[in-house]
This record gives structure tokens, C-alpha cells and sequence, in this order.
């Protein structure tokens, strides 16, 4: 049983100490999910080698801000998918990516699907042109600002305020 | 209008009618804090709690106890002074960096992309971290998305910056800010 502090107590664990954090350098593949704005951008990078006459992940690491599961499942998934195959790595669930952690309430999955999105984005075969961006969300899709969003953006949309001390007295 | 809120309501109303709901939402449900875990202002809190898989009455119950919350979130400016002179406590600014240079508190941090993942991964979460902005209106959501983190001795300045001067330190200037028009 999985309960919700032995849970907190594992992410924080993961999290604290997280594998594989970083760029890196010549890599062959880079995926990313999430959106850099709202503080959830999750980006990793991975090598391959040839083993056995196979191409398998000789290492992968990853960059994330804000959500701490997304670390911590990051830094699990990581470790977890050296020496598998694309293949076998696009083949495995959120669950699988990070099992050390156990169980995640459905309120904390979109921290693994954040993590298989970037797996995936970096995995899967590139298409030979590049589609369109999409557009803006529309009203009736888009979400409300998050709690990240209200302290981390600028109150004003004026740009930069000028500021004006008060007197003392 | 009818003060409470029920199922049906959408998001947009639940947030209308209890301010702090989102704040409240995401300390202990962990939902609204980032794009990810985000909801639509149309999505009515019914179909919100479903693909949560959770219980709509216990989270009405929750919500509605949101103000209570958010008072218990804020120190007052004097309680911070009086907690500094018996050791150092973590501070984290949230404004700007103009008005961080401008003033602040000592030995206040800048909040920033890396500082929170420093803060995510290595700060105790056990430990008093106090929050501040300007005037006391943002401060209330930082603290809340930290607690959603799991920080429980996370709390905000009552008032901001602005409080503190005239409360516990006029020796910090006090300032508006003036948006070009």
C-alpha cells in the first residue's frame, strides 16, 4: 500500500537527489513536453549504442522545472530505460517509466505523462516535414491561469512599471 | 446570488464565489498548480473531481473552508520580526527584480526558475519559509503551490513588502509602481 506520505516521502527522496540532471552533450535524440511558461517544461536528451547488434540508450538525462514528481519520475525513468531499445522504451506505460515510486494517485499522472510526452517526443521517428504549429487554444479550451502563473507573471501587461518611493512623511 | 456552490458549477463560478479555491484546490489535491494539472473555467467541478477520481462533496467541503486557510497561510509583520531576532528564516521575493533591488527585506532571495527547483529539491520541507511580495496579493498563491509541494511550514507576509515598512522596519522604503499608460 502505497500511502499518501510514503508516497510524498519517495518523490522527495527521488527529487532530492535526482540522477542524470542535465544537457547532454551529443546527444542523438531530444524530446520535450510541458510548457516553459507555466514552469512545467520537462526536456531530455538521449545516446545511443550499439550492443548486441542492437541500438540501445546508452544514457539519458533530462532538464525539468517546478513539478517535484516529474523529477523525481525523470530521474527514475532515466536509469530505467539504459540499455533498452526505442522501441521497448515507447512501449512501456507511465507506471512503468518510474516503479519505484509506486502507485501515483490519479491526481499526480500527468507528472509521469509529462515524462513519457518527452520520452516520446525524443523516440519516435521524426515525420519527413514539419507539421504546422498549432493554434492558440481557444476560449472554450484554454485553461484558467494556474497558481504559477498568478506569481510569476507580471501583474500589469504594460511591461515594466516604474517605481516611485514614498516620502517618509 | 446564491452563495453556494454545487456540482454543476463551473470553475469560473466556484473561483468567483471562494476566491482562495484554487489555492485550496491545490494544497491538497495537488490540481490547478501548473498548466499539467490545470482545469478549464467552463469545466464544471463535477467533471473536474471525476477525471481526479474524486469525492465532489469532500471537495466542496474543502473549498469552503478555503478562507479559513488562507488566513492561517499569512504571518504578520511583527511575528516575522519577532522570529528574526531569534534566528535567520528563510525569505523568498517574488516581485519583480527592479523593485527587489529596489527594496527588501535582508537576507531575502530572489525568486527565479532555478531558485525554485533549488528550492524544490533541496530546501527541508519541514522548515518556516516565509513568502513576500509587494502588497500582499500574490504571496497567498506562492505559499499555497508550495504547500502543494509539500512544504508545511510554508506561509506568506500579511501586507508585503509594503506592510513590513510600516509595520516592523521603516527603514525599508515604501514605493507604488507607475505603469506607462
Amino acid at each position: 500500500m502505497n500511502t499518501p506520505d510514503d508516497l510524498q516521502k519517495r518523490i522527495e527522496a527521488a527529487a532530492r537527489d535526482p540522477q542524470n540532471l542535465g544537457e547532454l552533450q551529443g546527444a542523438d535524440a531530444v524530446g520535450t513536453a510541458g510548457s516553459a511558461a507555466c514552469g512545467d517544461l520537462i526536456r531530455m536528451w538521449i545516446k545511443f549504442k550499439e550492443q548486441s547488434g542492437k541500438k540501445v540508450i546508452d544514457k539519458a538525462t533530462f532538464q525539468s522545472f517546478g513539478c517535484e514528481t516529474a523529477i523525481a519520475v525523470a530521474s527514475l525513468a532515466t536509469e530505467l530505460i539504459r540499455g533498452k531499445t526505442a522501441e521497448e522504451v515507447l512501449a512501456m506505460s507511465p507506471e512503468q517509466l518510474a516503479p519505484g515510486l509506486g502507485p501515483l494517485p490519479p491526481v499526480r499522472i500527468h507528472c509521469t505523462q509529462l515524462v513519457e510526452t518527452a520520452l516520446h517526443s525524443a523516440l519516435q521517428p521524426q515525420p519527413a516535414s514539419k507539421p504546422e504549429p498549432s493554434p492558440d487554444p481557444s476560449p472554450a479550451t484554454a485553461l484558467a491561469p494556474s497558481l504559477m502563473d498568478k506569481f510569476t507573471q507580471p501583474p500589469h501587461p504594460a511591461g515594466k512599471p516604474k517605481i516611485i518611493f514614498k516620502s517618509s512623511r | 446570488m446564491n452563495d453556494s456552490i454545487t456540482p454543476h458549477d463551473a470553475m469560473r463560478r466556484v473561483l468567483e464565489i471562494y476566491p482562495g479555491a484554487q489555492r485550496a484546490l491545490f494544497r491538497r489535491f495537488h490540481i490547478g498548480g501548473c498548466a499539467s494539472c490545470g482545469f478549464q473555467p467552463e469545466e464544471t467541478l463535477e467533471d473536474l473531481c471525476r477525471r481526479n477520481n474524486l469525492d465532489v462533496a469532500e471537495v466542496i467541503r474543502h473549498i469552503a473552508s478555503s478562507h479559513q486557510q488562507d488566513q492561517e497561510l499569512q504571518i504578520a509583520p511583527r511575528d516575522l520580526a519577532a522570529l528574526r531576532q531569534k534566528g535567520p528564516v528563510r525569505l523568498v521575493d517574488i516581485r519583480t527584480r527592479e523593485e527587489f533591488e529596489a527594496a527588501r527585506i535582508e537576507g531575502a532571495v530572489l525568486f527565479s526558475q532555478p531558485l525554485m527547483q533549488e528550492i524544490l529539491g533541496h530546501w527541508p520541507r519541514a522548515e518556516l519559509v516565509v513568502i513576500y511580495d509587494h502588497l500582499g496579493r500574490q504571496s497567498l498563491d506562492a505559499a499555497a503551490f508550495f504547500l502543494g509541494h509539500g512544504f508545511t511550514q510554508v506561509r506568506c507576509l500579511r501586507g508585503g513588502l509594503d506592510a513590513w515598512s510600516s509595520e516592523a522596519d521603516p527603514a525599508v522604503p515604501r514605493y507604488e509602481l507607475e505603469y506607462a499608460t
